[in-house]
């Protein structure tokens, strides 16, 4: 990736400095509260619980101000061409952390009401699919942050390992509510965990797909996987 | 630099298509060189903007397109040919007074003649022979209706084209270089004089013109170009080094010079 050459208005380079350090520390924020989030899931944490809940006001804020700088930059300074796409993947960037923020806080709003209950070896099967996400979502970021075309183009293949192991962990929870008994609401509160990290994923992806956009000018969405392509082409750039 | 252009094959075989084709210009004033090795073609019936720094052989090319930069002692083009309708216009066939009827040109200060608005538009016409009354009376209506201008001075076309405001008087130059029907209307920097609400007249006026004329419009506002050009030819230090279409210029441009350019990072 080459640098930039300082723009000839250094209020221009300034604000986009602004606009991705906010995108930089909301996405960190993110990834927190994520990880808050299923912790308290799986070490009965109601006070993590009740933090991700909490912080998720400080998410929408940054949102707002992400909207807010790129709206002053597309008025006061008309960018074009990947200061354009900077501009417009950060704001979309920033929907994407917004929803997958949310779905934090609805893990830990199922984990505080499955804390007043004795607890379940199955909340274990959360984990594997937690960490599928966890690491597709921090690689979504590493291809926005770093320009990485290939990476980000890579997500919606590897999306489909989280796909597989949420439906297997949705086959052995309705296994276990078909079984019937007492414990049929933990298993749903677990069912809607692992729908969340799922969503999770489609959120990664969009991002890896925004970040194909931002560093190749290419829109990749709604066509078939073109990572393979986008990777060689890559290597034809770096040769 | 001719990676990013059309080829040598490709401008020689889309004559049909396109109003001037430009291959391999040099051009010098004295033994200074301003343009080198220009290749690329202008389609018919389109807007093409030519944008670059200041001093970059963009209005020089310009001023080549209806040789007005013959009248520049010293100046002249060492290299290369530029053919319209398939013709080379330095040819001696070529009468450059006729050349300069088919490709009219609007400068970047309007110029009015100090005469009336009618005499303004109908001075084209009666030096290319119109002498009937009637007949002028309609190509002066036709030029400033086409212009965007009729409205506005049709009761006062006796009166001086100085009383009219900047916008109009450069929409009145530009009824005046249509009025003698060109093919090719060529514009430096037209609005750089005009402010917003007049600077969008005239892109309203000039959008309108692309039905029936072929345009080349140098400009150095950037959102001009984006805001009303299909083509768009990027100048460096006398080389072209990108022409391409204008969305593709501005969203995806293929050198890192045009890039540093239109992102405002060129120093």
């Amino acid at each position: 990736m080459e640098p930039k050459t300082p723009h000839i208005i250094r209020e221009f380079d300034d604000a986009f400095g602004k606009l991705g350090k906010t995108v930089s520390v909301m996405a960190s924020q993110c990834l927190l509260n994520l990880e808050r989030a299923i912790t308290g899931l799986m070490k009965r944490d109601i006070d993590l619980c009740r933090a991700v809940i909490a912080d998720d006001n400080d998410i929408d804020e940054a949102e707002r101000n992400i909207d807010a700088f790129g709206l002053e930059i597309l008025v006061r300074f008309h960018p074009v061409a990947s200061d354009l796409r900077k501009v417009i993947t950060s704001m979309k960037m920033a929907a994407n952390l917004e929803r997958i923020s949310d779905h934090a806080v609805n893990i830990s709003k199922r984990a505080r009401k499955m804390l007043n209950k004795p607890e379940i070896p199955e909340t274990q099967l959360v984990e594997p699919v937690y960490k599928l996400a966890d690491r597709l979502l921090r690689d979504a970021l590493v291809s926005f942050t770093d320009l990485d075309a290939s990476l980000g183009a890579s997500l919606r293949e590897r999306d489909q390992e989280i796909d597989r192991a949420h439906k297997r962990v949705i086959a052995t929870l309705s296994e276990r509510i078909e079984e019937g008994g007492e414990l049929t609401e933990a298993y749903l509160h677990l069912i809607f965990v692992v729908r969340s990290l799922e969503r999770i994923g489609d959120l990664a992806v969009n991002i890896g797909e925004d970040a194909v956009f931002l560093d190749r000018a290419e829109d990749i969405r709604y066509t078939k996987s073109r990572s393979g392509q986008i990777a060689a082409e890559d290597d034809e750039d770096d040769s | 630099m001719h990676d990013m252009v059309q080829s040598r094959e490709e401008v020689k075989t889309s004559f049909a298509n396109d109003a001037i084709q430009i291959d391999g210009v040099d051009f010098c004033y004295g033994s200074s060189k301003a343009l080198k090795d220009i290749s690329f073609n202008v389609p018919a019936g389109e807007i093409v903007a030519l944008i670059g720094p200041s001093g970059c052989g963009k209005s020089t090319l310009l001023r080549c397109f209806n040789r007005m930069n013959d009248l520049v002692p010293g100046a002249r083009v060492t290299a290369g040919s530029i053919h319209i309708d398939g013709v080379e216009i330095h040819s001696p066939e070529v009468d450059p007074v006729e050349l300069r009827r088919r490709v009219g040109m609007v400068f970047q200060k309007s110029n009015p003649f100090p005469r009336t608005i009618y005499e303004n538009v109908a001075y084209g016409p009666r030096l290319t022979g119109t002498t009937d009354k009637s007949e002028l009376d309609g190509i002066v209506e036709g030029a400033l209706r086409d212009s965007a201008l009729w409205n506005e001075v049709k009761d006062r076309l006796h009166e001086s084209a100085f009383g009219l405001s900047g916008g109009q008087q450069q929409r009145l130059c530009i009824a005046r270089t249509i009025a003698v029907r060109p093919e090719i209307v060529l514009m430096d920097e037209p609005c750089s004089a005009l402010d917003p609400v007049a600077t969008a007249k005239v892109e309203e006026l000039i959008l309108k013109l692309k039905e029936d004329y072929t345009i080349v419009i140098v400009t150095h506002n950037m959102q001009q170009a984006t805001r009303i050009s299909d083509r768009t030819a990027f100048f460096y230090l006398g080389e072209l080094v990108e022409f391409g279409e204008t969305s593709q210029i501005f969203t995806r441009p293929r050198r890192r010079e045009t890039e540093d350019y239109v992102t405002g990072r060129f120093g």
